[in-house]
């Protein structure tokens, strides 16, 4: 495994949700607002169809960090922010760099982006290098 | 926005002050249902909880019905996570949540209402395992 350095990128993930997914994961967390799974109700509060939970693409983000960090560390903090809502049937292609080594201990920025490109989800995870 | 203030201030009373705590143990086949939910086959999770896992044990937002008066809808904000010990399969979880801050903002489509919730997670040994920090929007 290279060293690592700042600006360095994440083997990228893209994810193909849908809404059997969607149902999957509601069950799985054990959160049943019918924004998730109901395109009526979804549309009667403003929104254009059933959209992701944040947490689902919280999820993403983390599958994202752990993959690449593998057994060589742990994860110590993990943030993110929701700026867009996501629609199943659409790729999500979930992102991330290094973004500060100090040490063994390691920042990364993170992201999810729709199939426009734009990033709906932001966010940032501090692992420590070299525990279990 | 005399519903919106009384709202509001109810919420506020709430501030820092623990919900009744939930406790429940980290089943294998919960964690390999959410495992396959989000889809990460990572061997790794058949032995520990991935990093998201925690909110499926206890809810970190409960939708309260009195902020349902606000708005129409609920839009989940943001999440933190911080780790201090990991969360083994096995584990027996109780979560202490509480509201940290309650604001209202202007949208560009109308006000939003925040609330930002918080949970302490801990273990069967007392241990603090994680926090986590939730910012739900009423719009």
């Amino acid at each position: 495994m290279t060293e690592i350095a700042v600006g360095q990128d994440l083997p990228e993930q893209v994810k193909h949700p849908t809404t059997r997914q969607l149902v999957q994961y509601a069950g799985a967390q054990g959160d049943f607002y019918e924004i998730h799974y109901d395109q009526d109700y979804a549309r009667s509060v403003g929104l254009p169809g059933v959209i992701l939970h944040g947490l689902l693409k919280a999820a993403f983000l983390g599958q994202l960090v752990t993959d690449w960090l593998g057994d060589r560390g742990r994860l110590i903090s993990f943030e993110v922010s929701y700026r867009g809502v996501d629609m199943p049937d659409h790729p999500y292609r979930c992102r991330g760099r290094v973004s500060k080594v100090d040490g063994d201990d390691v920042e990364l920025e993170v992201w999810g982006e729709d199939d426009a490109g734009k990033r709906t989800t932001v966010g940032t995870a501090k692992v420590r290098m070299g525990v279990d | 926005m005399s519903t919106a203030t009384s709202v509001i201030d109810r919420l506020r009373a709430r501030i820092g002050i623990d919900g009744e705590p939930v406790t429940a143990t980290v089943e294998a086949g919960h964690v390999r249902r959410f495992v396959e939910a989000i889809g990460d086959p990572n061997p790794r999770w058949r032995k520990e909880a991935p990093p998201t896992f925690l909110v499926a044990v206890a809810p970190v937002a409960t939708h309260l019905a009195e902020a349902e008066e606000y708005g129409k809808g609920w839009l989940n904000g943001g999440n933190r996570f911080e780790y201090m010990v990991p969360v083994m399969i096995g584990d027996e979880i109780t979560a202490r949540g509480h509201i940290a801050d309650v604001y209202e903002k202007e949208g560009g489509s109308g006000n939003l209402l925040f609330i930002i919730f918080e949970t302490d997670y801990t273990n069967q040994r007392g241990d603090l395992v994680a926090r986590v920090r939730g910012t739900m929007i009423r719009r």
